[in-house]
């Protein structure tokens, strides 16, 4: 990572650096977000994962600057195509968003207005940040509809949020995020809402719309199967921090982090028959209680002297890889390397 | 739309009906009845009190069956003079007269004579009716601006001082007495700082004819400014005293409204296009909370009589909410009937206007 | 609790079978405390500052309501020497004034406070009994009953409530008490036997109840333990509503001469002759009864929001 306040490499689109988020709320402070880098680049697809209460939607709230009250951005850096978005002016940000930036919530039935048709919806936008016409804009939505499936794009266009079904109006959210041709989309959660069925269809089209367009994408998600499928790398968090982040392959082949491990073992189709389920034991930390050390720590099997009273920093332990743990490394101890082989039981 | 237009008529039909009953079941309860008011008018000659009674099928200490026929009678589906269901003609009563049915009753537009005045009580609505529409007219406009700009002010300037200021003012004024806060105002603009008159809707010495006369109106069509100006000044201390409290009431409303739409997730969505501010407020917050507004208004004006009346008494404001408590006072039978029911179809209506306006402007709703 | 089939990524031998040197899960402190809903709501409504500031309001006019005649000393049906026609202003004597015949206004007002708050809790008590039952067997039975229950409920919203009430007051209850209790409560249980009537439609077909169902629990219990419960919430917020308005509305009433005679003091009853007099100058009389009323009913509306807030279970700490 390059070091603070200088612009990261041009083929980095997207940097988050030491990123915290705080919420006051009648109980105290939740630091929701308490530190989290990783870097995106060009055209690259990066899933964050975790489970609820982690932090990984505050994050991508943050990275758009739609943090609100009693929420709000206390530190860090977010760097985007060359300038630090914690620095613009409100005016500044209203023209990357939507435009540059573009985001998928993970509610279908919600997410859209529902007093406004469909096509006036996306045209709202490309009307706004490329100053088209009323009517280019609206040829524009129709493409957008046809571009993510929807058949009769053009009776389509004009019907209202809830004529549609939720599969439908999720196309339609999609349609309005590439209709400005983004440099970045951040999907939260985009198919967690939809029946299975549709979450494949939904994950195949935006996978294929990532690749024809080139845009970067931020895919959040608490579904391990689903980064499986569709992203390059993969960053993991937990309690407010990334614990551990790297190919997406290699990562949920061999998990460094116990976290990502009892995870993935979690997973009913990897245990062979016969054999329990395993089960991080315990819960997510109360976020007014912090342990002072490894914040895992708790629910961690492999726990050992360090990891109580001290941190572990997020390393890197191999090109692109990095995990935060004890396991892997204290001050003056050489890099433990990453073993080879040795998978955890089923194909992956 | 017609169709769902007709569909609520038919289903305020049985409402109507009962509001009818209750009209006359109310009067009915009334110690001494009408018989009990004549004596108390000495322009009333024995023969006429008799030829009345007879007409509207009032009878001294009547049991079941007379009430109902007095009910009926008032009505207009029985015909009292003649006696029994069939008009003069030969025809059912309720039918309108051009088609050969009855003269007396509601449905005839015959809503009887007031005790107290001997005229008509349609006449006597009618000559009340224009001072109240202006007071309420006015009153409704003005509330209904002030109110939104508030509660928009307020919901979308959440926390800062203009919302305290705002929710402080909207709580104070709603917890005044209409009537109370009347007072308050005679007194201090009226009889200290002597700025408004305090009752009346004209001034009667310089006035060119009694208020709703045809010569006023005449008088008024010919040179309307200093008329204007005269009706204007009476108005301004009523019109302060009934939209106060429906304002406040009113502001917070639209500002929780707006605060609900506000903190919808279709105003993230458009947050995170990068609409500008202002756009996702007035449009797409607004617009969804102006469905709730809309009914809330439509269903207030209701409200807006009780003000009215209150307003009215303490002003001595010369429209329908004086003329009712003169007729409580007097024991006006037929006024009071009359006055009831026009007020209650009035307010119907308004239901129905909420309805067409609701789903009019929510494309959620199907109406078939 | 070593992964059978794993290799600890570090291949050190950690811990026993039991897993590692850390703490047993068990012993994890669970995230945070559980509160029952009650309990949540009473905290939301302390924190609340205006409606503690009402509740201590509403306190005091009840304690006056209580009280208040027998720590007074000038009782006001006693009629002293007048001073001026018109009455005295506000004094050392006497804090509020006199009215015309010499009666303490301050003593009316403490005596006013006992009947205003009673019209106001009493009707608000019969209103919301009343409002309830109707609302709940309309909501829960639906169908035809339902259907000639609304029916009613339309016409007593269709009819100008005002009007009504002086008919009633003035043709019923003039000078009496309970009749007029009666009347109010009466002519308000519409409001919230449509609210508890809506709550129930929806509730009806709410998952819990779907399930209490399916588990045998009778009828009578889902309407009372299960769904009257959630339904009580905007019911009570009504209910202080329809307080503060009868408040004001026997006031009005009284004013005008329909309600309760002079020989039992009210705070309407109180303003009903002071209009006279204002044009003299005399504002104390038609001011301290009438502030009395603003603030006691300022007091009920803040408690109200207070309410609304700490019962609304979506409203954030």
């Amino acid at each position: 990572m390059t070091q603070l306040g200088t612009p990261p490499p041009e083929d980095v689109l997207l940097e988050v650096r030491g990123l915290r988020t705080e919420f006051r709320v009648l109980d105290g402070t939740v630091p929701a977000v308490d530190g989290v880098d990783f870097s995106l680049r060009r055209g690259e697809t990066l899933g964050l994962v975790g489970e609820s209460g982690s932090g990984k939607s505050v994050t991508s709230l943050s990275i758009m600057r739609l943090i609100e009250r009693p929420g709000e951005i206390v530190g860090g850096e977010i760097w985007f195509d060359g300038r630090d978005l914690l620095k613009l002016s409100e005016g500044d940000m209203e023209d990357i968003r939507g435009n540059d930036i573009t985001m998928i919530f993970q509610e279908p039935m919600t997410s859209l207005n529902p007093v406004f048709s469909v096509g006036e919806q996306i045209a709202e936008s490309v009307r706004l940040h490329r100053h088209a016409s009323k009517k280019d804009a609206w040829d524009r939505a129709i493409e957008m509809l046809k571009l993510v499936g929807i058949p009769s794009p053009e009776r389509r266009v004009k019907q209202y949020p809830h004529e549609m079904s939720g599969g439908m109006r999720q196309r339609v959210v999609i349609a309005m995020a590439l209709a400005c041709d983004p440099k970045l989309i951040i999907a939260d959660e985009p198919t967690t809402a939809l029946d299975v069925t549709i979450q494949a269809q939904i994950l195949e089209l935006m996978r294929r719309i990532q690749e024809e367009s080139g845009a970067a994408m931020l895919l959040i998600t608490h579904d391990l199967a689903v980064v499986a499928e569709t992203v390059q790398r993969i960053a993991v968090m937990y309690a407010g921090k990334i614990v551990e982040s790297g190919g997406v392959q290699e990562t949920l082949l061999h998990p460094q982090h116990p976290y990502t491990e009892g995870l993935l073992t979690s997973i009913p189709s990897r245990v062979a028959r016969g054999q329990r389920l395993n089960v991080i034991k315990g819960t997510v930390p109360n976020p007014f209680r912090l342990p002072q050390g490894c914040r895992f720590e708790p629910r961690c099997p492999y726990s050992f002297e360090p990891c109580k009273p001290n941190e572990p920093q997020l390393e890197t332990i191999g090109t692109n890889r990095k995990v935060r743990c004890f396991l892997h490394g204290l001050p003056g101890q050489p890099a433990i390397p990453v073993p080879a082989g040795a998978g955890t039981g089923a194909d992956a | 739309m017609t169709k769902f237009i007709i569909r609520r008529v038919i289903e305020a039909l049985p409402v109507i009906w009962l509001i009818t009953v209750v009209s006359f079941l109310l009067m009915q309860q009334a110690p001494g009845g009408p018989q009990a008011a004549f004596n108390q008018n000495p322009h009333i000659t024995p023969e006429q009190v008799t030829a009345w009674l007879q007409r509207w099928c009032l009878v001294r200490n009547a049991d079941i069956l007379q009430t109902i026929q007095e009910y009926l009678g008032w009505l207009g589906v029985y015909n009292c003079t003649g006696g029994g269901f069939l008009s003069a003609h030969g025809l059912p009563n309720f039918l309108p007269e051009f088609l050969g049915g009855g003269t007396n009753g509601v449905i005839h537009g015959d809503f009887g004579f007031s005790i107290s005045s001997g005229q008509p009580v349609l006449d006597l609505i009618a000559q009340r009716l224009p001072a109240t529409a202006i007071l309420m007219g006015t009153a409704w406009i003005l509330w209904v601006v002030i109110a939104t700009l508030a509660g928009v002010l307020a919901a979308v300037k959440r926390y800062s001082l203009i919302d305290q200021v705002i929710t402080i003012f909207s709580y104070i004024f709603y917890s005044l007495p209409t009537f109370w806060l009347g007072l308050i105002l005679i007194f201090i603009f009226g009889v200290e700082l002597r700025w408004f008159p305090v009752q009346g809707i004209i001034n009667v010495r310089t006035s060119p004819a009694p208020f709703a006369t045809s010569a006023y109106w005449t008088a008024f069509f010919a040179n309307p400014w200093p008329q204007l100006y005269d009706i204007g000044a009476h108005l301004i201390l009523p019109v302060a005293t009934l939209i106060a409290v429906s304002v406040a009431g009113d502001s917070r409303f639209v500002r929780s409204a707006m605060l609900e739409s506000l903190s919808q997730d279709y105003v993230r969505t458009a947050r995170a296009k990068g609409l500008p501010g202002r756009t996702v407020v007035f449009r797409h917050a607004f617009r969804n909370a102006l469905l709730p507004i809309v009914t809330n208004i439509a269903l207030e004006i209701a409200f807006l009589f009780g003000g009215a009346i209150a307003t009215e008494t303490v002003f001595s404001y010369p429209g329908m909410g004086l003329l009712f408590f003169d007729g409580v006072n007097g024991r006006d039978y037929f006024l009071l009937m009359g006055i009831l029911l026009i007020g209650s179809l009035f307010i119907v209506f308004m239901n129905l206007v909420a309805d067409v306006l609701y789903v009019m402007v929510d494309p959620r709703i199907k109406y078939d | 609790m070593a992964f059978p089939d794993m290799q600890s990524p570090a291949g050190l031998q950690l811990g026993g079978p039991s897993g590692g040197a850390g703490a047993d899960a068990e012993d994890v402190e669970v995230a945070l405390e559980s509160l029952s809903q009650w309990q949540l709501a009473w905290r939301r409504f302390k924190l609340h500052r205006l409606a503690a500031i009402g509740l201590v309001i509403f306190g005091a006019m009840v304690f006056i309501a209580v009280f208040g005649p027998i720590i007074d000393p000038y009782n006001p049906i006693f009629i002293p020497n007048a001073h001026r026609p018109g009455g005295d202003p506000p004094s050392l004597a006497h804090w509020f004034g006199t009215d015309n015949v010499g009666r303490d206004v301050f003593a009316m007002v403490l005596n006013g406070a006992r009947i205003s708050v009673a019209i106001g809790v009493f009707s608000m008590i019969i209103a919301g009994v009343v409002g309830v039952v109707i609302g709940a067997v309309a909501g829960y039975v639906g169908g035809l009953v339902d259907n000639i229950l609304m029916r009613i409920v339309d016409v007593f919203f269709a009819i100008p409530f005002l009007f009504v009430i002086l008919v009633a007051a003035r043709f019923f209850g003039q000078g009496q008490l309970i009749s007029l209790i009666l009347i109010f409560g009466l002519l308000s249980w519409p409001l919230i036997a449509r609210l508890v009537r809506a709550m129930f439609l929806t509730l009806r077909e709410a998952d819990f109840v779907e399930a209490a169902r399916a588990v045998g629990v009778s009828d009578i219990r889902i309407t009372f333990r299960h769904i009257l419960p959630s339904a009580l919430g905007p019911v009570i917020v009504a209910m202080t509503l329809i307080m503060a308005s009868n408040i004001v509305l026997e006031a009005f009433v009284s004013y005008l001469g329909f309600g309760l005679t002079e020989d039992q003091t009210s705070w309407g009853n109180a303003l009903s002759n002071a209009q006279t007099v204002l044009s003299q100058g005399n504002w104390w009389w038609a001011f301290f009864p009438g502030m009395a009323i603003a603030l006691t009913v300022l007091a009920i509306n803040f408690i109200g929001d207070g309410l609304r807030d700490a019962l609304d279970p979506r409203s954030k700490l």
